[in-house]
């Protein structure tokens, strides 16, 4: 909200500069976003009263003015219907510069040299009016500055209400905070009304159909306005505020809400049908054109204000067309009520009618305070519009809203706290916000304060909004800063948080980059993967309301947003992508309202692992890049149970590709995009993937390494070159070779890959490194070569395997 | 080394002195291992000179064999220690002179070795949760998919609040038949209940994860963002508790020299609630347009636990109080790095992604 501080002061004595009043409402819960000083804009104007017109030798239209600008006279042409004689106006002399910018010079006009220019108050961006010159009111002297002369010159604290505080949607509101905050007393703003003329209860017929949604309804008549527009300080502080002025009626009403709270509504009193206004809910597919001229279909949901003859307005949104005030406007029936917050929230949403009214209704307006913004409303309509004010008020209540009785133990409040307080302070901070102290009740050492909370305050409901109050005009900063005294908290993370921080730190380590990517992706990434759902859920938790169909689907894979990740770095020139990303999938489960969230961890690579460098070649990212990072991964967590299956992913190559078991379960996939997948996704195929469940990584790693012996006596060394058909896995020689290598065979490692002229269509040969050796005593060659014919006559009988020459 | 004493014994003696004074000269002109050998074979080879007087000895007297051989083999230790200390010297310097020989371009670029980095979101997240385990906490989790129950209404958020309209908060529909009250959390406050439904007092949680909000995105609107909230309920625990706990985690996260101020503010599961800012490091707390002007910056919200949620989870308000807080993960990574934009953490791009 917008608060001028020359407004403010009509309510209460700024007795600090801009700065420390705004310091002192941040510090105490309303905090100021922003202070902007106005009337800088107009310094280069000044004030000017027109001494003589002559017509203009060379054109119809024009005068030539001589103005007085306090001492020195200059001509001035003007094309303004309104100037004359005696006219005071502001005037912008040759260097001034406009609100849109244009520069103000000495020109020759048709052969008169123009020294300035009076201005009208669009020129001046002070509102739309451009018909004639601004005309200033008594009071401006010829020289003055133009500032001065509008009192234009005003700070606006920009503040920031939080949605507990209603009550400070206005200009009373936020001098009740100013004056507990500086100690000093508010003022009611003038309302001295004259009442005459035939009591308004003659007039005016209010009925509450549907009291749930309106538990007040206050109007007033005023008769014989004159319609106009508003003075001018009215409308400066309206624009301080950032409403637009509009005419002196609804000036008021819109001035008198920011002024006390209170949205109020001027219905032109002869369009409403028999002055009998009925509020209730509106019929299903009921219709109202309202003051935009749109016309809205309603439901059983909003409230309306009707005539006999129908709805005349969206209650607490927006008038009706029908009733509108406008020029030809003499009498009005002025609506001062207290509205449902929820629905009236319901009803502005649902027609897109946000406004400074339903706002505040949505907050919660004072249902004690409809009389006096009505009779405030009435008196300015009296004094700014002419009017007579009808006697009385019809104001009728389906029901009483109280003020509400509250206690505050004095030892509880200090207690959560932090503090020491005294039964006596505390009343008199409770006292300062408007709060009727009604009692302090000494029990032992117990001290109680009793309250009455105004019914401006629907925030004040329990013990704890008390402590509330009293902790925030107590002062945040001088609540002493402590920790918790207990010694209970032992920190730490578990085994599994630990586990998941170092697989993140071994991808890192490995030399991938981590990468955050969205959790909703896009219908046709599971067109595109998964065509007839073989491996992806069937069933996807989605979004109801996602902001784009590209977002419209939780993830049930990390794979579309690396791939995505992927794509946007190509796009950009960047050629070798290593990404890792740790996050979680979703997937629906039976009979479960929430979905699984597996933890799961993905990686993609393109491009090369290694660059070409001076003196190595380049090495293209493939599959066995990506079962490296896989292995070197499992390594690092010392899982040692683990196997590859050749299985079937749609979205994978169907030969580079296989499942990952760990610890005798599923755990991912690792393999080559599917060409198809790249074709469709517009990626290269050379994209290499892993994706792997992290509950599974977690649960098998090994956090307690226990020690294994380190060898005390020399290994023997023996390579072993096998030749077996194509169709063989290494895997399977090794596994031969391992289990007849038993006790004393330590390690096998393949280091040779051979197909070619050497070997048969179909063949390949496969060489071992082996190590062999016992762990309490030198082995002799003798007992390694026997272990080693042993493992080649296996090789031969069980894959087919014969020793290469 | 050779005492003084008997070095000068050794010069005393017409021989001996003869023979010590040669040898240091031939010591100090030998220029190469080769010089040493010549010198080793002149002096106490088969024939070499002191090899020589030592075999002499055995024509003299009792008495004199006794001195000149206690003096020649002192002498001859001397100088087969000053040979292997001297040849051991040129060698290294023979050494040397061939290896400064060669020439290496040092300036070629090292052998490339993949790198690797962690997400920026996930180092602060870590930083987060590691200055909180220093302050006793555990680290928990919940659901990214939540009930309302959890996200609003166990927390005080009454059911027309505008935050659950369809424009702020993103609803989830699941295969398993028609609910309106599945969605994507907005927060990650859900947890406190989660957490506190399980455990009873004392507590002393974060709970890091991602959040959602029907936001388009712009630089400061990620639908997707990180949050880290945190729970501490015990016996007595105080405002007071919540600010310095909070004023030590900002001086761990921003530095020492940041002021840290506590302002009232409402949240609905809080009260009484606070907003927390840091003077602004832009600035100096002066003010500028990174602070819009009041040289502060927004870090975090916070409060003493709402009675109402206690109720609604059955711990009893009366017993215990405790605080709570949330802060923005991608929020403290903009100020703390100056990243000017949120859409940049989730795009990927390696060239900030190797930044970090
Ligand atoms: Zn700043």
């Amino acid at each position: 909200m917008r608060v001028s501080l020359e407004w403010l002061a009509e309510y209460v004595d700024l007795v600090k500069s801009p700065q420390e009043l705004a310091d002192l409402l941040t510090g105490s819960g309303t905090a100021v976003d922003g202070i902007e000083v106005l009337g800088g804009e107009y310094e280069a104007f000044i004030v000017g009263r027109v001494v003589d017109v002559s017509s203009h030798p060379g054109a119809d239209r024009l005068t030539v003015c001589r103005v007085d600008l306090g001492g020195e006279v200059a001509d001035i042409v003007c094309g303004a219907p309104n100037v004359r004689v005696g006219a005071v106006s502001p005037v912008a002399l040759p260097g001034a510069k406009l609100p849109d910018g244009s520069v103000i010079s000495e020109t020759s006009i048709r052969g008169v040299t123009s020294r300035g220019m009076l201005l009208s108050e669009r020129e001046l961006g002070i509102s739309e009016e451009a018909a004639g010159i601004m005309l200033l009111e008594e009071g401006a002297q010829a020289g003055d500055k133009l500032v001065d002369a509008l009192g234009m010159r005003d700070t606006v604290l920009e503040l920031e209400i939080t949605p507990n505080r209603p009550d400070c949607l206005s200009m009373m509101g936020i001098a009740r905070e100013v004056a507990a905050l500086t100690g000093e007393k508010t003022r009611w703003p003038r309302c001295e009304l004259r009442e005459e003329g035939c009591p308004a209860e003659h007039d005016v017929r209010v009925e509450i159909v549907d009291g749930d949604l309106c538990s007040r309804y206050a109007a007033r008549v005023i008769d014989r306005l004159e319609m106009g527009n508003s003075p001018w300080w009215m409308r400066r502080r309206l624009r301080a505020a950032g409403i637009r002025p509009i005419s002196n009626v609804v000036d008021v009403t819109n001035y008198v809400m920011l002024e006390l709270g209170q949205p109020l509504h001027a219905f032109d009193y002869d369009l409403v049908r028999e002055g009998h206004i009925i509020v209730r809910r509106a019929a299903s597919g009921e219709r109202i054109t309202t003051l935009d001229g749109v016309e809205r279909s309603l439901t059983t949901e909003d409230l309306l204000i009707c005539d006999p003859g129908g709805p005349i307005a969206l209650a607490g949104v927006m008038g009706g067309e029908h009733t509108e005030v406008g020029e030809g406007t003499t009498k009005v029936l002025l609506e001062s009520a207290h509205f449902d917050p929820a629905n009236t929230m319901r009803t502005a949403r649902t027609h897109e009618l946000p406004s400074e009214a339903s706002y505040r209704f949505e907050r919660g307006v004072d249902p004690g305070g409809c009389v006096r913004a009505a009779d405030r409303a009435a008196y300015l309509m009296q004094e700014l519009g002419r009017g007579v004010v009808e006697p009385g008020v019809v104001d009728v209540r389906a029901r009483v809203i109280r003020p509400i009785r509250l206690e505050l133990r004095v030892k509880h409040a200090a207690g959560l706290i932090g503090i020491s307080l005294r039964g006596e302070d505390v009343a008199a901070l409770l006292r300062s916000i408007a709060l009727d102290v009604l009692e302090i009740k000494e029990d032992g050492d117990e001290t109680t304060i009793g309250v009455e909370a105004p019914t401006f305050r629907p925030d004040l409901v329990r013990e704890i909004d008390l402590v509330e109050e009293v902790a925030r005009l107590y002062g945040y900063d001088r609540i002493p800063a402590t920790l918790p005294r207990s010694s209970h908290n032992v920190g730490h993370l578990t085994q599994e948080q630990k586990t998941r921080r170092e697989i993140a730190g071994v991808m890192a380590g490995i030399g991938l980059h981590e990468a955050i990517t969205l959790a909703f992706i896009s219908q046709r990434w599971l067109d595109t993967l998964d065509p007839e759902r073989k491996y992806l859920p069937s069933e996807l938790a989605s979004l109801r309301n996602p902001i784009s169909v590209e977002t419209a689907i939780m993830r049930p894979s990390l794979l579309p947003g690396m791939l995505e990740a992927v794509g946007f770095n190509l796009n950009r020139r960047m050629t070798d992508i290593h990404l890792f990303e740790i996050g979680r999938v979703f997937r629906p489960l039976r009979g479960d309202k929430l979905p699984a969230e597996p933890l799961m961890l993905g990686c993609a690579l393109a491009g090369r692992w290694l660059p070409k460098q001076w003196d190595r070649e380049e090495e293209e990212v493939d599959f066995f890049t990506c079962k490296g990072i896989l292995e070197r991964l499992l390594q690092s967590l010392h899982i040692t149970d683990w196997d590859l299956r050749r299985e079937r992913m749609p979205f994978l190559h169907p030969a580079r590709s296989c499942a990952v078991g760990i610890g005798g379960a599923d755990a991912g996939y690792l393999g080559m995009i599917h060409p198809r997948v790249a074709a469709e996704a517009s990626l290269p195929e050379n994209i290499a993937v892993l994706e792997l469940d992290m509950a599974r990584l977690t649960s098998v790693a090994q956090s307690l390494i226990p020690y294994q012996e380190i060898p005390r006596y020399p290994s023997i060394q023996m390579d072993l070159a096998m030749v077996v058909a194509e169709e063989v896995d290494s895997q399977d020689v090794e596994g031969v070779i391992r289990e007849v290598g038993g006790d004393l065979l330590r390690d096998v490692r393949l280091f040779d890959l051979y197909r070619g002229r050497q070997l048969g269509v179909s063949e390949k040969s496969l060489a071992y490194s082996l190590s062999f050796y016992a762990m309490d005593r030198t082995l002799r060659d003798e007992e390694a070569r026997s272990v080693y014919d042993d493992i080649v006559s296996a090789l031969a009988q069980r894959c087919g395997a014969r020793l290469r020459a | 080394m050779i005492s003084r004493k008997l070095r000068e014994e050794i010069d005393a003696d017409p021989e001996l002195g003869v023979i010590y004074r040669e040898a240091q000269t031939a010591l100090e002109s030998a220029a190469d291992p080769g010089d040493i050998e010549s010198v080793r074979v002149s002096f106490l080879g088969r024939k070499g000179r002191l090899s020589a007087l030592l075999q002499g000895i055995k024509d003299l007297s009792p008495e004199e064999r006794r001195r000149v051989g206690r003096l020649g083999n002192n002498l001859k230790t001397w100088l087969e220690n000053s040979l292997e200390k001297k040849g051991d010297m040129l060698r290294r310097q023979e050494l040397e002179g061939t290896l400064a020989g060669e020439r290496l371009d040092i300036t070629l670029p090292g052998r490339y070795m993949p790198f690797g980095t962690r997400h920026l979101l996930s180092r602060i997240i870590e930083e987060i949760e590691d200055i909180f385990i220093g302050m006793g906490y555990r680290v928990v989790e919940g659901p990214e998919v939540e009930l309302d129950y959890y996200n609003f209404e166990a927390l005080n958020t009454p059911d027309w609040h505008p935050s659950k309209s369809l424009s702020d908060t993103f609803y989830v529909n699941v295969p398993d038949g028609e609910h309106s009250d599945v969605l994507l959390r907005t927060h990650t406050s859900p947890v406190q209940i989660r957490v506190m439904e399980k455990t009873p007092p004392p507590l002393y949680v974060i709970a890091p994860g991602k959040a959602y909000r029907h936001d388009v995105p712009d630089a400061t609107h990620s639908p997707m963002f990180h949050q880290v909230e945190g729970l501490a309920v015990d016996e007595g625990i105080t405002l007071g508790d919540l600010k310095g706990t909070l004023e030590h985690f900002a001086k761990r996260m921003f530095g020492d020299d940041r002021l840290v101020r506590f302002r009232p503010h409402f949240f609905p599961f809080t009260e009484p609630s606070a907003e927390v800012d840091v003077s602004c490091n832009i600035c100096g707390g002066t003010g500028c347009r990174v602070c819009s002007g009041t040289g502060w910056l927004e870090i975090l919200g916070s409060g003493m636990v709402d009675p109402n949620v206690f109720e609604y989870v059955g711990y009893d308000s009366e017993a215990i109080s405790g605080f709570a807080f949330g802060m923005g993960v991608e929020r403290i990574a903009l100020l703390k790095y100056g990243v000017p934009d949120i859409r940049y953490f989730f795009d990927n791009d390696l060239r900030l992604l190797g930044q970090y």
